[in-house]
């Protein structure tokens, strides 16, 4: 069907501000956080109902385009880059919390409600929604849902997959089904939990079930500054070895700790090596006990100071360094492309090791701001895209720094997806009869391919023009 | 020879016999291979020829599930048992399907870890048998179930071959998750021959608070006002008491609080204060008595229905409709897992199971969860195990599921929703 007889029918269900078609407009949706590769869509299409998602996904199923389906676009990995799917649906515009029970902790709510509003929601009542992003003031719900997201605190917490209850699936030919439920049981296979991280391939979310928790009764937040990152990572593996299970447990490189600071003036010393941000929760009966182990081991790593948050201003401070660091590094290069790598925890110092080499070959400046606790690495390579052939050293390293994850027995994602950027790594994963099981799963979902094409899986591998590395969008 | 020798070999096969009945089907053969490549021949061979296969841990749980359509082979999966990594600072443990619980938990304690989930006869429950039958018992309240704690697995699946799904770290999203897809599937999309599972920290403290009451009903109101004051780590029904320690006709709530010995005895203060005027018992030994509750949870009587509904709706919908059955005449007993909103309900007498079933179905709110979570051979005959899956929700993607994995209807037949 031709581009405009489509945009005509399509405005015929979302009405004439519905879609948008006019080149300039379109530039905007041509990446997300991901912006090593740029394609802008044909159309895009923004239903304010997943009523309106259902009868446009029919719309385009009678049409024979395929898809791709959106939210807020701060995926890291170009889940969201139209590749051969020349419209866009966003669902962005389905912002509805639709229930909240209060007295069995969960919510309804549609795939375009942002993180962050869910707590919002709800903190009146005690609770949250755990799993936090560092982008939960912009990123989505739908969105958290196809990439399985985490955050800092799923270290005790876990990630999308563990809140979400059940979602209601538009799938690529308009039927709706509903899966999973507000109910924690549920009959027959696990489709919720495989629509969770399934990267908009299986069909579009329109609406979720999430499960809600208790506010913690009390939190102690501590910065450990240290003189060295091997010193850290030995505090990290010590914390964890120790039985200690902090809600968060995180770590900044030198040079992540110089950004931070020249963008916040927060007083972090950037003289140190590396400093850990420990947030322990949970009831107040024990909670300094466990503050005081924490303190005990970094004091036998050789920690230079350990500074504790004397109240929520200060702990808001020390949040703020870790979840804008990203958007800090941007004063130290044109440009910067953060890596998604996870390693045993164990092995959080061997990785270290091998960025610092890579880093030193490559002739590259990496900065290291990261789950430690998970095992969930985030280097950050430093670059200038007028330069070829440093970006060039960019993607050589970074997929070296992800190679070697694998080898340590990790994986090439922790949090951010395969999207386009790492299909490439995926048969250093899985077997061709792995990622055959998972075709099958898709091919049940979607037969033709039109949720989302050319994702995740290398034999979907097709070109897109790479271009050099543009500037990270802010999380 | 027996058709199954040259792939297992012989001292691996013996014929199917009364004891081997999977729900009342005698298996031709029983299979039992030593290692992961026996399985693999096996089903590779029973893949060429179509047949069924069943397979088992210790077959403690085979009382889970619909009667299998056909069954060629029951596959015993206790010997491939090994644990294939630990390294206790990763807090992640990776063992073969045979691997009982007890031998896990024994490795898991020696570096002051544990797996937390506790089904029942955890004694005679291998890992596979856990991740198949998605088992779980009163900790799943603050720790989850099987697909909070599963981040890795291996089955053998259509002819023979060795899929692997998610990997041996504690986050990673690389490709589907595919090991949900074999939670709680009772092996009818591959035969579970490996898995990793996140562990925790054991608690310093456990122990329990048992207060007696004069019913379900004021026992589920008590037990919801705890759950929401004290966020305990897991809360259990019981009616009759006696069930576990009482009377005949009294109801039990049952406070479990593990973590901090601090935390413990804060806790313990708070539910004895809420729970007055009822006294409140404390036991020391907290996981004594929370896994002689999980051992209920698999009673032998003839059938045990579970309801898995909203928390509040216990109190609502559970107790009213069992009361009401209860005073017509049917001899029923009542477990729940409080805060998850799964409740057990055993039917004693055979004759009453198809009526109790129907009843519970009928006035079940729409999210509701009704299914036989167990029962005997004899009373699951004619019975719908697990009731039918709207198309709306999921039912055609899930039958095309199984076509898709299992298209020669090898793996469990008939023994899951959504199979012919």
């Amino acid at each position: 069907m031709h581009t405009g007889a489509l945009a005509s029918a399509l405005r015929d269900i979302v009405g004439s501000d519905g879609v948008i078609d006019h080149p300039d407009a379109l530039s905007v949706y041509d990446c997300d956080g991901y912006t090593l590769e740029r394609s802008a869509p044909d159309l895009v299409v923004l239903p304010r109902t997943p009523a309106e998602v259902a009868a446009v996904v029919c719309r385009l199923w009678t049409a024979g385009v395929p898809f791709v389906p959106r939210g807020a676009g701060t995926g890291l990995s170009g889940g969201t880059l139209p590749v051969h799917a020349p419209v866009m649906v966003c669902t962005s515009r389905l912002t509805a919390i639709e229930a909240v029970d209060v007295r069995n902790r969960r919510a309804r709510v549609q795939a375009g409600v942002i993180n962050a509003s869910i707590t919002r929601a709800v903190e009146r009542h005690g609770l949250l929604y755990a799993p936090d992003p560092s982008s939960q003031p912009a990123c989505t719900i739908g969105g958290n849902v196809a990439e399985n997201s985490g955050g800092p605190h799923t270290l005790k917490y876990g990630v999308t997959t563990n809140h979400v209850l059940g979602v209601e699936l538009v799938l690529s030919s308009g039927q709706i089904v509903e899966l999973g439920g507000p109910v924690e049981d549920r009959l027959g296979y696990d489709l919720t939990g495989i629509v969770v991280g399934s990267e908009g391939t299986l069909g579009i979310v329109t609406r979720a079930w999430v499960r809600l928790v208790r506010a913690p009764q009390a939190v102690r937040t501590l910065l450990a500054v240290f003189e060295t990152v091997e010193a850290a990572s030995e505090a990290v593996s010590a914390i964890i070895g120790a039985g200690l299970v902090p809600a968060a447990l995180e770590m900044m490189d030198r040079l992540i700790i110089t950004a931070v600071e020249e963008a916040f003036h927060v007083g972090l010393p950037t003289d140190a090596g590396a400093v850990l941000l420990v947030e322990l929760d949970g009831p107040s009966a024990g909670l300094d006990d466990e503050l005081a182990r924490v303190t005990a081991i970094c004091r036998r790593r050789g920690v230079r100071e350990v500074r504790v948050a004397r109240d929520d201003a200060e702990r808001a401070a020390l949040w703020k360094c870790r979840k804008r660091a990203f958007g800090a590094v941007g004063r130290l290069a044109r440009n910067y492309c953060t890596q998604d790598g996870v390693v045993p925890r164990t092995r959080v110092p061997d990785i270290l090791r091998t960025i610092t080499g890579v880093a030193e070959r490559y002739r590259l400046r990496i900065g290291n701001v990261f789950h430690a606790g998970d095992g969930n690495i985030h280097p950050i390579l430093l670059f200038d895209e007028r330069d070829h052939d440093e970006v060039a050293r960019v993607l050589a390293a970074g997929k070296e720094i992800l190679e070697a994850c694998v080898a340590l027995g990790g994986s090439v994602t922790g949090e951010h997806g395969i999207g386009v950027e790492k299909i490439a790594q995926m048969p250093l994963l899985f077997s061709p009869d792995d990622l055959r099981e998972m075709l099958r799963v898709r091919a049940v979902f979607d037969p033709d391919r039109r949720a989302n094409p050319h994702k995740i899986f290398p034999d979907a591998l097709v070109c897109v023009e790479a271009r050099a590395p543009r500037r990270q969008v802010p999380l | 020879m027996t058709p199954w020798a040259e792939v297992a070999g012989a001292d691996a096969v013996r014929a199917g016999g009364a004891s081997d009945a999977v729900d009342g089907v005698v298996p031709a053969w029983v299979v039992r291979p030593r290692d992961v490549a026996g399985v693999r021949a096996v089903l590779a061979k029973a893949t060429r020829e179509g047949c069924g296969v069943v397979a088992c841990g210790l077959g403690r749980h085979l009382d889970v599930g619909a009667p299998p359509r056909t069954l060629e082979v029951l596959l015993h999966l206790d010997l491939p048992s090994r644990i294939l990594a630990y390294e206790p600072a990763d807090m992640t443990i990776t063992v073969e399907a045979g691997c009982t619980l007890a031998s896990l938990a024994e490795t898991l304690a020696a570096s002051g870890q544990w797996l937390p989930i506790d089904p029942p006869c955890a004694g005679q429950t291998t890992v596979g048998g856990l991740v198949a039958a998605n088992l779980s018992g009163p900790l799943r309240a603050s720790q989850g179930t099987v697909r909070d704690l599963l981040i890795g697995i291996a089955v053998v699946g259509n002819d023979g071959a060795l899929v692997r799904g998610g990997g041996r770290v504690v986050k990673n999203v690389a490709g589907y998750d595919v090991p949900k897809l074999h939670v709680g599937a009772l092996g009818s999309l591959g035969v579970i021959v490996e898995a990793t599972f996140k562990v925790r920290p054991r608690p310093e403290r456990e122990e329990a608070m048992a207060i007696e009451v004069s019913g379900p009903g004021e026992a589920t109101s008590l037990a919801l006002d705890l759950c929401r004051a004290v966020e305990p780590s897991w809360i259990e029904l019981v009616h009759p008491a006696s069930l576990v320690d009482g009377s005949d006709d009294a109801s039990l709530v049952v406070v479990g609080c593990a973590g901090a010995a601090a935390w413990v005895d804060e806790a313990a203060a708070e539910i004895r204060r809420l729970a007055a005027p009822h006294a409140t018992l404390r036991h020391a030994d907290g996981a004594a008595l929370r896994r002689a509750l999980s051992d209920v949870s698999a009673r032998r009587v003839p059938a045990i229905i579970r309801v898995a509904t909203l928390p509040s709706e216990l109190g609502s919908f559970v107790v009213p409709t069992i009361e009401a059955l209860v005073a017509e005449g049917h001899d029923l007993d009542l477990t729940a897992h409080v805060a998850s909103g799964v409740a057990r309900i055993g039917v004693r007498a055979a004759d009453s199971v198809r009526h109790v079933l129907d009843r519970l179905r009928a006035g079940a709110p729409p999210q509701a969860l009704v299914v036989v979570d167990r029962a005997t051979a004899a009373s699951k005959t004619g019975l719908d195990v697990w009731g039918t899956v709207p198309v709306g929700r999921g039912g055609a993607l899930m039958a095309s599921l199984k076509r898709e994995i299992d298209p020669n209807g090898v793996f469990a037949p008939g023994r899951f929703v959504c199979q012919p």
